[in-house]
């Protein structure tokens, strides 16, 4: 009973770290990597440029990552997830789009033919009862207030980013 | 011997000091009175002249219309003072409705409902945090493969079915949300139209709230084709940041708006359904790069909800 149980752990634990070592990512700078996941908590090193990483979980904008040296916890933004290379063929647009995501491995892929041109755009014509449609589902300040407490969700107070040199 | 002598000095000190006191209090007293007769004088006029100012933002508020009643102004020159003053709310938002029914005109709504109410009351929510809660704020879900997002000046701003269906949470959609309402409160398309002259131009009529209005079509060119031109970079990074703030704001993780730019930065530069996006928009990796550039350590102890429960999936 033991014994199965420590195997059943084992698979579990086997087949758990399979699901997520599929999820890759590249440093796309040099970043401390973190004990935990805050920007004051003890540095365990630095990431390397274009250094491939583990992504294991995620926190708030922090992603817990294994590579071969340690485990530790960087800034979301320092990482670019996923296992495709960018613009390779033309013709693997749908299969780079599929690639997955930082923290979910989820598989997303757009299917059909309707697109949204700069022609068509030109061309446009007013469409009076689309617009009266789309007012109709106007909601108050209040309606929304109310959908946020709801959740809950509570407004906080917080300042403008001042732009980046 | 000391000791006395310092009691003898100290008792002296005090004999005169206390009717040098006593004697001050009167004339502290008549002092302190006509300060105060100066003080409701000063008064008196501060409240004069709020009430003049009053009336000069009242005269400036109305309507130029209703001024060239009252002025011996020409319409002329009330077209040039609108191209450096900007157009009024009225103006923006007949502009933004004319954009929209265009845009509609191209992709109608997705035939759901639920979907479009619930969009709305994120949208609402995140626009509620801005600094212009008051638009007559609008959300809709486009029936488009392409990914892509649009805002009009006024508060109407549509999310195709294509880069909705690729949002996880509420926080993404909020993120989503945010970069267009941050489009709109910066007034950044408007700009755009007003650089282009044509605004004053036409700007007499653009108050007329009707249907199809063709002096709005005349400022805003051929259908919807202004939302098929690019900002420039410095306004599409604005709106970056300013979504991160504004989600933040409303209670969501500030990071809806980075991982939908992480997801689409795997989709190639040359596919179809994101062509337009990535012609109008700087790359994925550089908005992620000033993001996190000007996110700095901000977000660091902020948590927020991400909502994948209530997030309303499409089928």
């Amino acid at each position: 009973m033991f014994k199965l149980k420590i195997s059943l752990t084992v698979l579990c634990y086997l087949l758990i770290s399979g699901a997520l070592a599929s999820e890759f990512g590249v440093a796309l700078k040099v970043d401390d990597i973190r004990a935990q996941p805050f920007g004051d908590a003890k540095s365990l090193g630095k990431l390397t440029l274009n250094e491939k990483v583990t992504i294991l979980n995620r926190q708030g904008g922090w992603l817990q990552i294994k590579r071969t040296k340690n485990t530790g916890w960087v800034r979301m933004l320092s990482i670019r997830s996923g296992n495709v290379a960018k613009k390779s063929n033309p013709a693997n647009g749908l299969l780079s789009l599929a690639s997955g995501r930082a923290g979910t491995g989820k598989i997303v892929a757009t299917t059909g033919i309707r697109g949204l041109s700069e022609e068509e755009l030109r061309s446009a014509t007013f469409n009076l009862q689309q617009l009266t449609l789309v007012e109709s589902y106007g909601v108050s300040a209040t309606q929304a207030q109310q959908f946020a407490s709801e959740a809950p969700l509570r407004a906080r107070q917080f300042d403008y980013l001042p732009v980046p040199k | 011997m000391n000791i006395i002598n310092r009691l003898a000095i100290l008792c002296a000190t005090l004999s005169i000091v206390a009717p040098a006191v006593a004697f001050d209090f009167g004339a502290l007293q008549s002092q302190v009175q006509q300060h105060q007769q100066e003080l409701q004088q000063a008064q008196r006029k501060i409240e004069e002249e709020q009430q003049r100012i009053r009336l000069q933002q009242q005269q400036l508020h109305q309507e130029p219309t209703q001024l060239i009643q009252q002025l011996p102004v020409s319409p002329a020159a009330i077209g040039v003072i609108k191209d450096v003053a900007g157009p009024t709310q009225t103006e923006e938002i007949a502009l933004g409705r004319q954009i929209a029914g265009n845009l509609l005109g191209a992709a109608a709504l997705v035939n759901d409902a639920p979907l479009q109410r619930y969009v709305n009351k994120v949208g609402r929510w995140v626009a509620n945090q801005s600094e212009r809660p008051d638009l007559p704020w609008h959300f809709g879900v486009i029936d488009s493969t392409d990914l892509n997002a649009f805002a009009m000046p006024g508060g109407y701003i549509f999310v195709t079915k294509g880069l909705y269906k690729l949002l996880q949470n509420e926080s993404e959609l909020a993120g989503v949300l945010g970069h267009e309402i941050g489009h709109v409160i910066r007034k950044h398309h408007l700009k755009i139209l007003q650089q282009s002259k044509l605004l004053a131009a036409g700007s007499q009529t653009l108050t007329q709230q009707v249907g199809n209005n063709e002096a709005v079509q005349k400022v805003i060119g051929s259908g919807a084709e202004i939302m098929s031109r690019a900002l420039d970079k410095g306004a599409e990074f604005e709106a970056d940041s300013i979504s991160v703030v504004l989600v933040t704001r409303a209670g969501y993780d500030a990071y809806g708006l980075p991982s939908v730019l992480q997801l689409i930065d795997h989709s190639a530069n040359d596919e179809n359904a994101v062509a337009l996006l990535f012609k109008t928009h700087p790359l994925p990796e550089e908005r992620l790069d000033k993001l996190s550039q000007s996110m700095g350590e901000r977000f660091d102890r902020i948590q927020g909800e991400t909502l994948a429960q209530r997030f309303y999936r499409l089928k």
